[in-house]
């Protein structure tokens, strides 16, 4: 429950700190980043107005509502998987900071990247669990079980997708650390 | 390998993983994965992605980031300050009206924003320089804002009472307004408080004014006339009407809990760009951003201790641990009182949020048990979280309010927020020996629970 009180968009959309390679996969990162997060806001609303708009049918023409929760729920899975490495990349997603706070500041970089090599092994195993999902609700025509039914494979893509995106994102804080690393060394 | 070695094991690698600073969200994946892998059939590691869908796919859950969104579209206008000024001029009269009306205005900011840190950033900085410049002690004024804040995870709708009612299977709607009376009673007793605390500085303030003749902000008295009065009201009524309203398509039965969320978000984004045009994409971003943000990292924390919680069941780590307790033979409020202390200690470390869906499958069932109500259970165990926002270490009011006044020394901040966190005890006391409080209103509006 971190208080939303810096910006959004003030990361991830700043100048790349990075020459070369690195800084044009940064730059690719944080455009990638920039729609998704423009997707995801566009899908809160849509979840919004939806499940307003569920509360007045029900009321002024007694209709049933069957496909508003579904709709609802992917939009709001989706927008937030797809965030997921949005937030990484301004380091979003809170951890307990009590250790850090009494490391010397160089084991600390090290923790710290020891962490992020964790948290990537961790997130690439999701993501590939999330597709071979993907692939079995595909290959398998899977639908929720509502009347309304529709494919499963729209969540679990958004899931694979965003799960994907944060793997890529991690990879990339961590080879910031081995950049850095490699210019303090030769400067 | 034995129960109680394979429970130490899974707690013990737990509390390390998360110690390294890894984010909440991926240490409780990461050991559920771990331990998935190492004590259970290889292939619910193939399912693992599907399982953690299907626990959240619930729109119960996912109604969550709607709230935040209503709560961030009234954060981020000007109500916050209009709703403080106008609560402001209508209870000058009392004494210590300042101090009384900043705990309202945090209660009524809290149920409509639904957030602590939220309501704390916008009354406090409304709040604590206008108290100040009246001569409240800046501890005093900081802790008014800091346990005032807390009021908005117990007033509905509450993040924090939408997990433990997916977690306890209890109704969401029963647990709502279970959460009024407590609420109400918080803020009487913070009320009670603010006034007894002014009438003391007051006194201080004059006897030094008797003596030495030193002038204190505290003796002059400030007016509004009725007709300053009456035109606070149009900023402040529209929301005070969104809050009934929307609490009256729950329980008028025409809305479902998530529908309201859905709801409460759309008339907030409305009402903020009639009154405080509010609605060009410029300014809408900020507040999605902000929504997109905190709901991302609270679902991915929510999801991830879904799978641990599946994990730690399968394991029948969360079984034994609960069988343990009730073996225990503890008397009733001995039990109670050992679970209140868990969470609180739990509280040091881990946002509510995790705390109770890791805790629920082990402490809930010895709960039931011992014959008590999990609904009038939820209650207390959402006021024992609210005390870890306003207590050292974790304590996320305090730091919120440490921002809005940087220059109030942490320690006045703290010693500031001790009495109320006093008085959160003095509450849950008279919640436990009066039942009432907590289950009265749900009863009356809902009838009397089906016993199980």
């Amino acid at each position: 429950m971190s208080p939303a009180a810096d910006p959004p968009g003030a990361q991830g959309g700043g100048p790349a700190r990075h020459a070369g390679l690195l800084g044009a996969l940064e730059r690719a990162m944080a455009a990638i980043n920039r729609l998704v997060v423009f997707a995801g806001m566009l899908a809160l609303l849509v979840a919004s107005l939806v499940l307003t708009y569920s509360v007045f049918s029900r009321y002024l023409f007694k209709a049933a509502t069957d496909w508003q929760d579904e709709i609802a729920v992917f939009c709001i899975v989706g927008a937030v998987f797809l965030a997921g490495a949005w937030v990484q990349a301004q380091r979003g997603h809170v951890g307990i900071e009590a250790l850090s706070s009494v490391l010397s500041p160089g084991i600390n970089r090290i923790r710290s990247v020891v962490v992020d090599v964790l948290t990537l092994a961790f997130c690439a195993f999701f993501a590939w669990k999330s597709w071979t999902l993907f692939h079995e609700a595909w290959v398998d025509k899977m639908t929720t079980s509502s009347t309304f039914a529709p494919p499963l494979t729209i969540p679990y893509g958004l899931m694979a997708l965003g799960m994907t995106l944060l793997v890529v994102q991690i990879a990339l804080q961590i080879a910031y650390y081995f950049a850095r690393r490699d210019t303090r060394a030769s400067g | 390998m034995s129960m109680l070695a394979l429970g130490l094991l899974f707690g013990g690698v737990t509390l390390l993983v998360m110690a390294t600073g890894m984010p909440i969200a991926f240490s409780l994946g990461f050991v559920a994965i771990v331990f998935m892998a190492l004590f259970m059939p290889a292939a619910s590691l193939d399912t693992v992605t599907q399982n953690v869908y299907e626990e959240m796919a619930s729109i119960t859950l996912l109604s969550i980031p709607l709230f935040i969104l209503k709560g961030a579209a009234i954060g981020r206008s000007d109500a916050g300050r209009d709703l403080y000024l106008a609560m402001h001029a209508w209870m000058q009269r009392i004494p210590g009206g300042l101090g009384i009306a900043n705990v309202f205005t945090c209660a009524l900011f809290a149920a409509m924003a639904g957030s602590s840190p939220a309501t704390c950033s916008a009354i406090g900085s409304a709040g604590i320089p206008e108290m100040r410049r009246r001569g409240y002690s800046p501890g005093f004024a900081a802790g008014i804002i800091a346990a005032g804040g807390t009021l908005g995870i117990l007033l509905p709708p509450s993040i924090t009472m939408i997990l433990y009612a997916v977690a306890a299977e209890v109704s969401l709607g029963r647990l709502f307004l279970a959460g009024i009376g407590p609420g109400l009673l918080l803020v009487a007793l913070f009320s009670l408080y603010a006034a007894y605390r002014f009438a003391k500085e007051f006194r201080t303030a004059h006897a030094a004014f008797e003596r030495e003749g030193t002038h204190s902000a505290y003796l002059e008295q400030k007016t509004y006339s009725l007709h300053e009065k009456i035109e606070m009201l149009p900023r402040v009524l529209p929301f005070v009407i969104l809050l009934i309203g929307v609490m009256f398509a729950l329980y008028g039965g025409y809305a479902t809990p998530s529908e309201t969320a859905g709801l409460g978000a759309v008339l907030a984004l409305v009402l903020i760009a009639v009154v405080y045009h509010v609605w060009r994409p410029v300014q809408l971003g900020p507040i999605l951003g902000a929504t997109l943000k905190e709901s991302t990292m609270l679902m991915f924390i929510i999801g991830m201790s879904l799978l641990f919680s599946y994990v730690m069941s399968y394991l029948h780590i969360s079984q034994s641990a609960a069988q343990a307790i009730v073996a225990m033979h503890l008397s009733k409020w001995m039990l109670l009182a050992a679970i209140l202390f868990l969470v609180i200690v739990l509280g040091f470390f881990l946002p509510p949020v995790s705390i109770i869906l890791m805790t629920a499958p082990i402490i809930l069932p010895p709960l039931r048990a011992a014959g008590f109500d999990l609904i009038w259970f939820g209650v207390l165990m959402t006021i024992v979280m609210e005390m870890g926002l306003i207590h050292p270490p974790v304590g996320l009011n305090i730091f919120v309010i440490k921002n809005i006044a940087p220059d109030i020394p942490l320690a006045d901040v703290i010693w500031g927020v001790l009495p109320f966190v006093g008085l959160m005890f003095v509450a849950i006391f008279l919640i436990c020996f009066f039942p009432g409080i907590a289950t009265g209103i749900p009863d009356a509006v809902m009838g009397p629970p089906v016993v199980r």
